[in-house]
């Protein structure tokens, strides 16, 4: 502890030299947080969403195939579901914006009952279930465009030719790790304007369906009860719960994350070379003195601790600035408002930042080994010799 | 008999390999220094002298032969309780002074106190105290590069002394200071060796320095060749500059 003074001082020694180390390592943490962090969101979803009791009924083609809208009703005979909804993807745009947020065509009388985790307060449930062109929206929303209730939300058809002039009934509240931002409409009036202005065809879907449980005993017995029930029809079914549907998302990035992974690992491996380097360039310059430490009574074990708590000092404020840095900026910062619905939220879990700040202690230290073994092994009369 | 001996030397040899080749540097070196005494170490360059203090200090080891230095045979420490051994007993004052720069004189002469079981406000007054002896009162807080070389050298010389160590070895400690520089970092030593009673083995090349010691030591080739008592140390004052 009392050579905390000394060590500190020799971090501000070479101020330049020190700035960039810590920079280098500050924004490759940075960086990898930002990549982590994404990676990790449909996992924290998938995560969130474990005992939910909802099941997702989709063709065993994809989600983008539509099951008919008798299949709900199939469902809802099955013992243990209690619900099940049709769940269908509008996908129009806002005013000027072309992909502005998910749009869901979904069973107003069994809204709250499905989505139980979208808080509405009970009048504005009501009044959206009686408005067949009323519509529930996120909080996040709703304070991005200003929307109150009461307000217009025109809808431009893009995969239908039809268009939903609807009217914001309800906000709901959710957790911050649950999307804020999606709209959900009475499946029945799209229906109805397909019927009407399109001669009823893309009429009849249900898009995926959405089940709640009575409780999660049964969760895989259920799936397959469902999908063998559909098996020799014309629309075979994938059902599954609603944390696996999420984290297939997550598997879409499997590759990607092998990838980021080996970029990370090269990354860490360079750092450790330039804080490396860096420090035995700075030692260069030190020998003399280290000698006459070494003279005056520091024994090998104390320099080589010495050496080694300077580089992990370096390293750790790299990794604050990096990696809390970005936490903390996330936290600030909503950049979820700017991907245009791509993400529902973004943020650096505490985990990550940890592991960021962790991976810059391994870097400190590692880098130092080097270095701090070449100090503690340099012999004090070649370094006292050395004319600096 | 050897109770008031500060060193000893029997049958010093030291020897450098390189390439396989043998260069001897001291040989067959004999050598008794007592308590107290100021002793001053000439000869040509190449001889050995700094090879010899290094022996001394511990910093280095005999090939053959016995280092004995206040009673302990060095030979027989491991280099770690070597080390130990130099923070306790050893002040150690350079050519270059060897100050470390990013640490005010105050926290220089702290230094060696690091490794000594003292509290921090006892490091605080042992270093304010040997700030004092060396002249050097308010300059506690001046960083090397704001003093002169024989400023420098008198916060290494407060450094030396703060442990209080029974011996203090300084190589050519004059050797990169102006006469007015030098002349006071002699007497300064000459007062640790006078009132302090400190036993000193100082390097040196200037026969002005070399007189300034009780005893004076010739070293020519690795071989002690003219061994003098100074009964009558020239008397600062008397030194025609
Ligand atoms: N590591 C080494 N390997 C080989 N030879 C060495 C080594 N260190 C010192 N020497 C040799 O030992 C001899 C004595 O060196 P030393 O430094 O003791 O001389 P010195 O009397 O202090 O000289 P100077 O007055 O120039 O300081 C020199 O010839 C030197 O070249
Ligand atoms: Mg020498």
């Amino acid at each position: 502890m009392k050579y905390l003074g000394y060590i500190f001082r020799n971090v501000r020694r070479n101020i330049l030299r020190t700035i960039l180390t810590i920079g280098s390592i500050g924004i490759s943490l940075f960086l990898m947080m930002l990549m982590l962090s994404f990676l990790s969101i449909n996992a924290t979803v998938s995560e969130t969403l474990k005992g939910s009791n909802r099941l997702i009924s989709m063709s065993s083609q994809g989600f983008a195939v539509p099951l008919p809208i008798r299949f709900v009703e199939e469902c809802k005979a099955i013992p243990g579901v209690e619900h099940a909804s049709p769940l269908a993807w509008f996908g129009g745009s806002f005013k000027e914006e072309k992909m502005p947020f998910a749009q869901f065509g979904v069973d107003a009388d069994t809204f709250s009952e499905i989505l139980y985790d979208r808080k509405v307060p009970a009048e504005q449930l009501k009044a959206f279930q009686d408005d067949p062109a009323g519509c529930v929206i996120g909080y996040k929303m709703a304070a991005e465009r200003g929307l109150k209730i009461g307000d217009p939300l025109p809808l431009k058809g893009a995969i239908y030719p039809i268009d939903l002039d609807l009217t914001v009934r309800a906000i709901y509240e959710c957790k911050p790790t649950e999307d804020g931002r999606a709209l959900y409409y009475h499946w029945k009036l799209m229906e109805e304007l397909l019927k009407s202005k399109n001669q009823g065809r893309m009429a009849g879907n249900a898009g995926v369906v959405y089940l709640r449980l009575a409780d999660d005993a049964n969760e895989a017995e259920i799936c397959r009860k469902i999908d063998a029930m559909s098996l020799n029809s014309q629309n075979p079914t994938r059902t599954m719960t609603e944390d696996a549907f999420v984290s297939q998302f997550a598997e879409m990035w499997g590759d990607m994350r092998t990838m980021i992974t080996a970029v990370g690992f090269a990354v860490v491996v360079s750092l450790i070379f330039v804080s490396g380097n860096a420090m035995a360039m700075a030692l260069r310059e030190r020998t003399t003195e280290i000698a006459v430490l070494k003279a005056i009574g520091f024994t090998n074990g104390r320099i080589l601790g010495m050496v080694l708590s300077e580089c992990v000092i370096v390293a750790a404020i790299g990794g604050l600035v990096g990696a809390l840095g970005c936490k903390l900026l996330f936290d600030v910062v909503d950049v979820s408002t700017y991907t245009a619905g791509g993400l529902p939220f973004f943020f650096v879990p505490w985990r990550t930042a940890m592991f960021g700040l962790g991976v810059s202690l391994v870097i400190g230290f590692v880098s130092g080994l080097f270095p701090a073994i070449s100090a503690a092994r340099l012999g004090v009369i070649q370094g006292l010799r050395k004319v600096v | 008999m050897s109770e008031d001996l500060a060193i000893q030397l029997n049958m010093v040899t030291k020897e450098y390999t390189r390439n396989s080749m043998r260069i001897p540097v001291l040989e067959n070196l004999d050598l008794d220094v007592c308590r107290g005494e100021f002793l001053a170490l000439m000869g040509p360059s190449g001889s050995g002298k700094t090879t010899l203090l290094n022996l001394i200090a511990g910093l280095d080891r005999a090939t053959s032969g016995d280092v004995i230095v206040d009673g302990l045979n060095l030979s027989n420490l491991s280099e770690a309780q070597m080390t130990k051994w130099r923070a306790d007993h050893i002040g150690f004052i350079f050519q270059m002074y060897n100050l470390i720069p990013v640490m005010t004189a105050q926290e220089n002469v702290e230094l060696p106190l690091l490794l000594q079981p003292v509290s921090r406000r006892e490091r605080r007054r042992r270093a304010t105290t040997a700030l004092k002896i060396v002249g050097l009162e308010g300059r506690e807080d001046h960083y090397p590069r704001q003093l002169s070389g024989g400023q420098e050298q008198r916060v290494a010389i407060a450094r030396a002394i703060v442990t209080d160590p029974a011996l203090i070895v300084a190589d050519e400690p004059t050797g990169d200071l102006d006469r007015t520089s030098a002349q006071e970092i002699l007497e300064l030593l000459e007062s640790l060796h006078r009132d302090l009673e400190k036993t000193i083995v100082m390097v040196t090349h200037d026969p002005q320095a070399a007189a300034r010691a009780s005893r004076l030591l010739q070293l020519d080739k690795g071989k002690l060749v003219g061994d003098e008592m100074q009964t009558a140390p020239i008397r600062p004052g008397s030194v025609v500059a």
